[in-house]
């Protein structure tokens, strides 16, 4: 199989891997869009602009691909080289800069791959890259093994709600023990967030669903929930804005989208349980 | 500012035919909350009551917080605001707006909130006929502190000033943060660069930026120049001052957004230029409807030392680069930025500008505009509270005789007048006039008279000539210079 990886000049995530290439034994083609491959990168990219996430700061490197198959960003790329498709879901484009590197989802990818999965996260934290993972509840097996092994810098942990709408909010049977155990093994770490996105919520499944948002209660509950499960009042809990673009469920797609100033009423009562709450202001 | 030793204190002047006469309230450090008659009688202490400011309600109710977060760790932050009755007891408190964990302190909830707050039903927190601060409901209004990093002002930690909007029980309903419109400010190059590298750092805690320091916030009400189709001034929109960026500035209530300023810079119109640069202001808002002057904007131009911009010979850094050593009450028209009215050094009688400081409060002060025309001046550095008629008559007067332990001025932040009828706990007092002392003739016993009992005439002296003869130029020759 022949690969071929975008490259900016000077860029350390495609430094470290062309060196796990090397190091394996796997050939390639790079395409130094900053250098010679600008033309190659131009023409790849108008080809497959649909499959290259473009952020606020622009395109992130190293960009991978097989030829059929794409893949972009350090982890995501390492993870493909290491495991195919098997690690498909753990990883995704991150957004943040220099050493650290976001955009890995330990609740997102088939737990049967663990041990490849904690491979790439070792590989890149011996290489010096800072991780920031994020998890909904699920895998807390993993969780734990990261904590072990000290393979995150932080973590951020999406409690999607009450204890009794988890299941729902997820759309899957979820077993809440797990989810408490990652609450916990969460707030073990040196750094971490807790964080709800108000998100609306099937009610009554049927023909005419009943589809309501998150209510001020329910993240009060839900405050109360992590409060109960760590027992402090003091974890770091944000509350965050859903957008209807990011739906995929049709049934929900066409909610009015919530303001910032509503979510105000969503802190006081979570407040009452995590005394640190704050609302997460969209990035720009 | 120029002070002799000696000087009486409490009411010096008082006229009360001239006056709107009532009770005035306001903060002594290490006293309380005080309330005073027109001849300076103390009627009323809430005792180590703090206030930031002090505010009556009707019914003999008073605003004021229980104490303020440990210097050490904070820039001005009241720990909670509360409504106390005559009595002394507590009928509403707000303090849940951050959890605070300072090294040594026990940990609490706080409002963080400093120099303003407005209770519904009144736009200003002052008396204004037929708008009563409601007291046993509605929403309050508040300025308060959050620290946050902003990397598009600085990489340094804020002091950040915001708005929030309670309802009686408790609930944060509407938040505004300062820092979110630094787009809207209108700072040039020269003044984001000293932004960036200080923003009015203080030493509390981490160390900290108080970049803005809003030091007054009120709502509009309603005003002719809405009802006139000008959306600007929306009943519901807000007004505050920056004092350290010397802006006054108008949000939308509903966007949150600056619509309408003056100030960083007051070079960049004509109208502009005649209303002079404002300098490290206090206490602007809109008159309310129902006052001489409603619609119009009153501010306390303090002078002083603020502002961010280029290095000059007295601002090495370009931080605080406007200076001017002696004050102004201004009060403009908000569409047309001209000077309705106002009080400076020269209203006040005193030779411009070497005598200009006589009149000069770098710091805290406040105006409110009295039902008939007259104006209550805070004259706060030097604890001097001053009633003037239109005509710029003084008609009363008060120095404070409270100097602090901790703090060694009779500073006062801001005072107010309320009605007789807003006390219904006192009998109405006796106004008693106080005239003039004729400071000429005034002698502190031992002291002897004017008057020289050997005086020898010289033979081809001359006549004494006017001010063109000092050192400097003053009165109307300076002014000519200064138009030129």
């Amino acid at each position: 199989m022949s690969y071929t990886i975008y490259t900016a000049t000077g860029c350390t995530r495609c430094k470290i891997v062309k060196q796990f290439m090397r190091e394996r034994g796997i050939d390639y083609v790079e395409q130094d869009m900053k250098a010679a491959g600008k033309e190659a990168f131009q023409k790849f990219y108008i080809a497959n602009r649909k499959s290259i996430f473009r952020g606020p700061a622009g395109v992130e490197f190293p960009i991978l691909t097989d030829g059929s198959t794409i893949r972009q960003g350090i982890g995501a790329s390492i993870a493909f080289l290491r495991a195919n498709h098997q690690l498909d879901g753990f990883f995704s484009v991150g957004i943040l800069h220099k050493e650290w590197v976001d955009g890995i989802h330990i609740s997102s990818g088939n737990p049967e791959y663990a041990v490849e999965f904690l491979e790439v996260l070792r590989y890149l934290k011996g290489n010096n890259m800072k991780l920031q993972l994020d998890t909904n509840g699920l895998n807390s097996q993993l969780l734990q093994q990261i904590l072990d092994e000290g393979l995150a810098d932080v973590v951020i942990m999406n409690v999607v709600g009450p204890r009794e709408l988890y299941s729902g909010i997820l759309g899957q049977d979820v077993d809440i023990t797990e989810v408490e155990k990652t609450i916990s093994l969460v707030s073990r770490f040196p750094e971490y967030k807790f964080q709800t996105m108000v998100v609306p919520v099937i009610r009554q499944e049927g023909d005419q669903p009943e589809v309501r948002y998150l209510t001020a209660q329910e993240i009060g509950e839900t405050a109360k929930f992590i409060q109960e499960v760590t027992g402090s009042m003091k974890n770091p809990y944000y509350i965050k804005l859903w957008q209807p673009k990011e739906a995929s469920d049709p049934r929900v797609k066409t909610m009015e989208p919530m303001t910032p100033a509503g979510l105000l009423s969503y802190r006081n009562p979570a407040r009452v349980h995590q005394v640190f709450a704050e609302i997460e202001k969209a990035s720009t | 500012m120029t002070y002799p030793s000696i000087y009486p204190t409490g009411v010096t002047i008082y006229n009360p035919e001239k006056c709107w006469n009532g009770y005035t309230i306001f903060q002594v450090e290490d006293l309380g909350a005080l309330l005073i008659n027109m001849n300076g009688g103390e009627v009323k202490l809430w005792k180590n009551l703090h206030g930031f400011p002090n505010k009556l309600l009707p019914g003999g109710q008073v605003f004021g917080h229980t104490g303020e977060r440990n210097i050490a760790f904070s820039v001005q932050d009241g720990i909670d605001l509360i409504q106390v009755d005559w009595d002394g007891n507590i009928v509403w408190k707000f303090n849940q707006y951050e959890f605070i964990e300072d090294p040594g302190e026990q940990p609490q909830w706080m409002a963080r909130q400093h120099h303003d707050f407005q209770r519904a039903g009144n736009p200003v927190g002052y008396y204004v006929p037929g708008m009563e601060p409601q007291v046993d409901k509605g929403n309050t209004l508040i300025l308060c502190h959050k620290n946050l990093v902003n990397p598009k002002i600085s990489d340094k930690l804020l002091a950040d000033d915001t708005i929030i909007e309670v309802d009686w029980e408790g609930n944060i309903v509407w938040e505004w943060v300062c820092s979110d419109h630094f787009d809207e400010y209108g700072f040039r190059e020269d003044a984001k660069n000293i932004l960036a590298r200080d923003p009015n750092m203080r030493t509390a805690g981490p160390g900290m930026g108080d970049w803005m320091h809003i030091n007054s916030m009120s709502v509009l009400g309603p005003n002719k120049w809405y009802d006139a189709g000008d959306e600007r001034f929306h009943p519901e929109n807000i007004i505050w001052d920056a004092r350290e960026a010397n802006i006054i500035a108008i949000i939308s209530k509903q966007t949150g957004k600056v619509v309408w300023k003056v100030g960083p810079y007051y070079d960049t119109s004509e109208e502009l230029k005649k209303l002079g640069w404002i300098i490290g202001q206090h206490h602007a808002h809109m008159i309310p409807r129902g006052l001489p002057g409603e619609g119009n904007i009153l501010v306390f131009d303090n002078g002083g030392w603020a502002g961010y911009g280029a290095p000059n010979p007295s601002s090495p850094t370009g931080a605080k680069n406007a200076l001017r050593d002696y004050s102004r009450v201004l009060e403009f028209d908000p569409t047309t930025l001209e000077i309705i009215w106002q009080y400076t050094p020269s209203e006040a009688g005193y030779l411009h500008p070497v005598d200009s400081n006589r009149f000069y409060s770098p710091f805290i002060s406040g105006a409110q505009r009295l039902p008939n025309g007259n104006t209550l001046i805070t004259e706060g550095s030097g604890g001097r509270l001053i009633e003037v008629t239109p005509d710029h008559e003084i008609v009363w007067e008060y120095i404070s005789p409270y100097w602090g332990k901790a703090f060694p001025m009779n500073m006062i932040y801001r005072a107010y007048r309320v009605p007789y009828e807003w006390v219904p706990q006192l009998e109405f007092p006796q106004e008693v006039p106080i005239q003039r002392i004729d400071v000429t003739t005034f002698r502190v016993p031992g002291a002897e008279p004017c008057g020289c009992s050997n005086v020898t005439e010289v033979a081809g002296v001359l006549p004494y000539q006017a001010d063109n003869t000092l050192c400097v130029a003053a009165g109307d020759e300076f002014d000519d210079k200064q138009k030129e």
